[in-house]
């Protein structure tokens, strides 16, 4: 088994040597040390450039991380902040709430790294965390409105129903999407949400909200169908 | 097909569109969509949303991400630094050795429940029993006791009291009109009050039977009152009740009340001739009932508060003592209790204190200061707090003559008064 040349692909098989880790003993002796502290065996593998830790796999990344090198949390956090910004906004549809919403989630992701088991790919797992931190908040919020005597869906309604009264040229389909979604109670959201627009796989899903795979099927089924219930002007536009 | 619901169309559908269905599905609902053009229509649907959600706009990337993420990460790590006294990564095993620790903990004491009681049960039997041996069995003892209705009167009208009658050691109790009261022990001859009997009271005053009745009443309630306001105990500790010459004020005003208002005329002579620290201001108010009167009178000490008093410190506290029990005590040990009372008097008289004078802060500002021969207290009371008692309105304290012919009659002299007074105690 050789060392994989820099900027090759780094994959599972090549767990042992991958960034980071301490070097084994058939690493060559022309390594330099650098933090003698940190020497077990023999000598510290010099550490990769940007451009190869950008195309490391996530699982090498994480075997960096839980190795010590808690710098290359940087690449995953780049590599999958979009894609949690995304959901967040999917879930929320409030830009100015998601940022801080996103760094929560990847804060939580940095303190449970550690502990993460390659059971699961890291990007499910990610959703997961930021799935169970929008549940928290829309608990939240819910209390909020509780508390404040306000009936948010009632203003979604009214507003979706406004919206579609006009003309269809007139329409801003982006927005009644976006209502449409928020109109849906918090579990038919999230999973229509990473069905149809994050593309994940029924399993997947299951596996992010944590619930069987019929319950997946179940809440799709009715998400779609109650999108279809509001959003039927707008559908019936083409077909 | 044709046998389901609403919801299981849907799903089935549902699953249609996204591919799930096996090939016989496929074919089943194809063949069913190819009768049925509702559900073909609703599978249109299905596809124009999933093609709308598909084609949702996503946020433009956020370059600055990290940079921010960064700073967050950073405060957090310096939160949970400052929070936690141990790396982070030690928090669950930490977490289950405390739990590990606390289960083990309740086991034992629920195990060894019985034995827990009994050690408290002794504890407190211990401590009721440090409470009878010091205060019972006569580590506190009353400084003075059986007060008899002669010292009882001497103790009113002129708020002196001998210790006894070999030291020529008196208690004196007085108050200055701004600034509250002061207790003293202290040999003083100079000041010391002309000696007055029960006899020489009646004889100037001349009460019918029953207002001799009334008073004789008081002057034993005041000697009660006496025995349980000043205790002394072992190693030079001495307790004063603050509120001591209140007692002195409400039993002259008492007296006085019981007086008709031409008998109050010949109390006030007999009190401005041997120069009592009261005069006697409503003379023409009529005599008041007895239970009236006896409804003013506090049976014990204020509170059960105490100034505690030993040559080191001096502190405010509580003293529940229970004086009946007390008192039966030392009816049936009176000789033991004697020997050792003329014991912790001979030593308090020979005290030293070794401070300045200090104050207390709560609830009244206190200060004790003395020599070799003499200490005082003095307990500064707010002036509202005299004006709101209520015997003010037939007894005023005296301006001392002496004073009188130097200076204008106000409460200003009535200070220097006092200070006069510990001044000469003090240089003594």
């Amino acid at each position: 088994m050789a060392l994989p040349l820099p900027g090759a692909e780094w994959s599972s098989k090549d767990k042992p040597y991958q960034i980071g880790v301490r070097a084994r003993s058939f690493v060559p002796s022309f390594t330099k040390t650098n933090d003698a502290r940190s020497m077990t065996n023999d000598q510290i593998l010099p550490k990769p450039s940007v451009d190869v830790l950008r195309k490391m796999s996530d699982e090498a990344l994480i075997t960096a991380f839980q190795s010590g090198d808690h710098d290359v949390y940087r690449f995953l956090v780049e590599r999958h902040q979009e894609r949690i910004r995304n959901l967040l906004f999917s879930i929320f549809h409030d830009r100015d709430f998601i940022d801080d919403l996103a760094q929560e989630v990847f804060i939580k992701a940095y303190q449970a790294l550690p502990r993460f088991r390659f059971e699961a790919s890291f990007y499910t797992w990610l959703y997961r965390i930021a799935v169970n931190k929008s549940r928290d908040e829309l608990r939240k919020k819910k209390l909020r409105r509780f508390f404040s005597f306000q009936t948010l869906d009632e203003g979604i309604e009214k507003e979706l129903n406004m919206r579609l009264s006009v003309p269809p040229e007139d329409r801003d389909t982006q927005e009644l999407v976006a209502l449409g979604l928020q109109s849906l109670p918090e579990k038919f959201r999230t999973a229509v949400v990473l069905k149809d627009i994050d593309g994940l796989s029924y399993e997947e899903i299951a596996e992010v909200m944590q619930c069987e795979l019929g319950t997946v099927k179940s809440r799709i089924s009715r998400a779609r169908s109650m999108l279809r219930k509001v959003l039927k002007p707008l559908l019936e536009e083409v077909v | 097909m044709k046998k389901m619901n609403e919801q299981q169309m849907d799903r089935l559908l549902s699953q249609y569109v996204d591919g799930r269905l096996s090939e016989i599905e496929v074919q089943k609902v194809e063949s069913f969509l190819a009768l049925d053009t509702s559900a073909r229509q609703r599978v249109k649907e299905l596809r124009r949303l999933k093609d709308l959600l598909a084609s949702k706009q996503k946020l433009v990337p956020d370059i600055g991400f990290w940079t921010r993420f960064a700073v967050a990460l950073e405060e957090q790590k310096k939160d949970e630094h400052s929070l936690l006294p141990f790396p982070r990564k030690f928090v669950p095993a930490i977490t289950i050795m405390v739990a590990a620790v606390v289960v083990v903990a309740g086991t034992l004491v629920i195990q060894n429940r019985m034995q827990f009681i009994q050690y408290f049960s002794e504890k407190s039997q211990a401590v009721r029993k440090v409470y009878e041996k010091n205060v019972l069995q006569g580590q506190l003892l009353p400084l003075f006791s059986k007060v008899d209705k002669d010292r009882a009167l001497q103790f009113s009208l002129f708020g002196t009291l001998a210790l006894d009658d070999k030291s020529k050691t008196e208690l004196r109790v007085d108050e200055q009109s701004k600034k509250g009261y002061r207790i003293e022990v202290g040999k003083d001859s100079k000041n010391k009050a002309k000696p007055m009997t029960f006899n020489h009271f009646l004889a100037e005053v001349k009460p019918t039977s029953g207002q001799k009745h009334l008073i004789d009443s008081l002057l034993e309630l005041t000697g009660r009152r006496i025995e349980s306001s000043v205790l002394i105990g072992e190693n030079n500790t001495m307790a004063i009740a603050p509120d001591l010459p209140n007692l002195n004020r409400l039993m002259v005003t008492n007296i006085a009340a019981c007086l008709e208002p031409n008998q109050r005329v010949q109390f006030e002579r007999l009190l401005e001739a041997n120069d009592a620290p009261y005069t006697v201001t409503a003379q023409s108010v009529p005599a008041r009932k007895g239970d009236r009167i006896f409804q003013n009178i506090p049976q014990s000490p204020r509170d059960n508060r105490f100034v505690i008093i030993t040559p080191d410190t001096m502190m405010y506290s509580q003293l529940h003592i229970d004086f009946d029990s007390l008192r039966r005590h030392m009816e049936e040990n009176v000789v033991m209790f004697e020997l050792r009372r003329e014991a912790m008097l001979k030593r308090m008289i020979a005290r030293e204190f070794q401070h300045a004078p200090r104050n207390l802060p709560w609830p009244q500002p206190v200060q004790s200061f003395g020599n070799e021969e003499f200490f005082s207290v003095e307990i500064n009371v707010p002036v509202e707090e005299i004006e709101q008692q209520q015997m003010r309105v037939i007894i005023q304290p005296r301006i001392r003559k002496q004073i009188l012919q130097t200076a204008a009659p106000n409460h200003s002299i009535q200070v220097r008064t006092w200070r006069d007074t510990a001044s000469e105690g003090l240089t003594r």
